[in-house]
């Protein structure tokens, strides 16, 4: 039972309940026969002494399960005082800022690093026969078949998937796939 | 009180301490008054109410505190509240000992800087443009709509330095923020929108104000109407001996600056049995009322000679009449354009006044309502006699609608 892992001081009663070979109560603290339980397997309420004020003795099996099922799974509500929230508030805000300028600076790497491989890619593309960067201006036919060579070169896609099966070509995550491992897959 | 000092570069632990002891240091008025006129306005220094040692009697206590309410200190919180902080250590929030607040309130202070940064170049950039000849910037339109998107992004600097101070915050939750720095009017507004303009928003919806008095209407300031010290929430059906007396209005703006309102209250339902539909009457109206940020209270009753066009008249609703809707409007006037109220005194009558025509002919425009109902009851004929107006004694009744003949029908059918 999940409820149960949550609270450990509660697994001696469930424990109680296996089919044991040991005393279900110790001698210690012996209770009187009428008011615990007198048959574990018995799944009728046992018929029990009132007590004094009038309420009848609830079965302690009855009290865990209603524990466990009224006990919120959730905790309860913070409740700070004044101060107290304001000070959560301001740390919370100057986290929050934090982030954001955080995930900025990532955002402008990443553009910064994706505008020098542009420029990267340009230059090559600009590259003339000779091997200098060609332009409209430079007179002696640089525009020629080798313009442009190297960027058409970096450009290929042929063969990028050779070696590795494209079937494996999925995000790189913590859990398995969902259809497991194929092992009947050949080549 | 006063309390303007030099501005040092870097806002201090002092300067905090200033500000939650309710005075506001001159560096920040500085950068954050949109006019050096508003920098001068300070707010009234506000020193914690001295609650008396435990032992002194409740009655004692409360000697105390009317004491300071006559002088005009507000008291904040409760008493056991008080008195839990008067016994605590006296050590200022900014300063509480607490390493992971304090990290906060590092990088806060940071991010306040570079903000004020923004501004000051923002600032420069605008004085640069305004100086620049429009023919160089791109022509006239160009340069205003460039201009106007500057002040705008300007005026979002000024509350983004801001709303992360916790002081702020806690002044404003306090009610003690200073309606002339924009962060308070910030916080103010989004208050306001965030619940009691959704229900004014649906009460005028619901009572047909929009479109029977005017034809379309966008609340940008919170009215609250108050009979006796007592406000009414919006829609209300308010006895007739309440609203014998004039109400007072706290109108709040959200926008800096002092304006001219023209103030109209208007019953839309006035019964017109000749006609058989409803008229409009016009219980109250005045013109060229100034108006501001921190001048929200506007008391009908006593309001100068020279604004009232048309005194209070006790709303009535008579005997038999359903419920009649009385709107309280708040019209901003163009700037600086004067209503000229003895004109309007000549051509104005209670009985059949037009509020559209009015703002049509005024240039007026609508910014804040208010609302509430008047029924007959027991109190209604003695508001009446004591205001000279006639017609306690009518009574309104339902036509009574004549039967058709009854026409026997021939009973050999339903054998």
């Amino acid at each position: 039972m999940r409820t149960s892992a949550i609270i450990p001081a509660f697994r001696p009663t469930f424990r109680c309940l296996s089919r044991r070979t040991t005393p279900l109560l110790s001698p210690a603290r012996p209770i009187h026969p009428r008011s615990s339980q007198t048959a574990l397997f018995s799944t009728t309420a046992p018929l029990l002494k009132r007590s004094k004020k009038g309420e009848q003795k609830k079965d302690i099996r009855i009290t865990a399960i209603q524990y466990h099922l009224r006990h919120p799974l959730n905790p309860r509500p913070l409740r700070l005082s004044r101060l107290r929230a304001l000070r959560h508030w301001t740390i919370h805000r100057a986290w929050q800022l934090h982030k954001a300028a955080s995930r900025r600076a990532h955002e402008l790497e990443l553009e910064r690093q994706y505008n020098s491989m542009r420029d990267a890619c340009e230059a090559l593309r600009l590259i003339g026969d000779d091997g200098m960067p060609a332009s409209a201006g430079t007179p002696g036919g640089t525009m020629g078949k080798e313009l442009g060579r190297l960027y058409r070169v970096a450009m290929e896609k042929k063969g990028v998937w050779a070696g590795v099966p494209i079937e494996y070509a999925r995000m790189q995550v913590d859990y398995p796939s969902r259809e497991g491992w194929n092992h009947g897959w050949t080549r | 009180m006063c309390h303007l000092r030099a501005a040092s570069p870097t806002p201090s632990f002092e300067e905090h301490a200033d500000i939650q002891a309710g005075r506001e240091t001159a560096s920040d008025m500085f950068y954050l008054s949109a006019t050096p006129q508003e920098a001068q306005v300070q707010q009234s220094a506000s020193p914690a109410p001295s609650s008396p040692p435990p032992h002194i009697s409740i009655r004692a206590l409360r000697s105390e505190e009317k004491r300071l309410g006559k002088k005009g200190v507000p008291i904040v919180g409760s008493r056991r509240r008080r008195a839990a902080l008067k016994t605590s250590s006296q050590i200022p929030f900014e300063q509480l000992p607490y390493q992971c607040f304090q990290e906060a309130r590092k990088i806060l202070q940071a991010d306040r800087e570079e903000k004020i940064h923004q501004i000051e170049v923002q600032r420069a950039r605008i004085a640069r443009l305004e100086a620049q000849d429009a023919a160089v910037s791109g022509g006239e339109l160009y340069k205003k709509n460039r201009l106007d998107s500057m002040r705008r992004h300007l005026e979002e600097l000024k509350i983004l330095a801001d709303i992360n101070d916790p002081l702020i915050k806690k002044r404003f939750e306090d009610g003690l923020g200073n309606m002339n720095r924009p962060i308070y009017r910030y916080l103010a507004d989004r208050k306001w929108r965030q619940y009691k303009r959704l229900i004014l928003d649906q009460r005028i919806t619901q009572h047909n104000i929009v479109p029977d008095v005017l034809p379309n209407m966008d609340p940008v300031a919170d009215v609250d109407v108050a009979f006796s010290q007592r406000i009414v929430q919006p829609g209300d059906v308010v006895e007739s001996r309440r609203t014998e007396k004039p109400p007072t209005l706290r109108v709040q703006v959200f926008d800096k600056g002092e304006r001219l309102v023209t103030v109209a209250v208007i019953d839309s339902d006035v019964p017109n049995v000749e006609k058989d539909a409803f008229d409009f009457r016009c219980h109250f109206l005045a013109c060229n009322v100034p108006l501001s940020p921190v001048t929200p209270s506007m008391p009908l009753g006593t309001m100068p000679k020279e604004n009232v066009v048309l005194p209070w008249q006790p709303p009535f609703a008579q005997k038999g009449a359903p419920w009649q809707r009385m709107s309280v409007f708040i019209l901003q006037q163009r700037e600086g354009k004067i209503v000229d109220v003895a004109a309007v005194k000549e051509n104005t009558e209670r009985h059949g006044f037009v509020l559209r025509s009015f703002v049509d002919r005024h240039l007026l425009k609508p910014v804040g309502v208010g609302l509430f109902r008047s029924k007959w009851d027991e109190w209604t004929e003695g508001v009446m006699k004591r205001a000279d107006i006639e017609g306690a004694d009518i009574e309104f009744k339902r036509k009574k609608i004549e039967p058709l003949p009854y026409k026997k029908k021939d009973g050999a059918r339903y054998r």
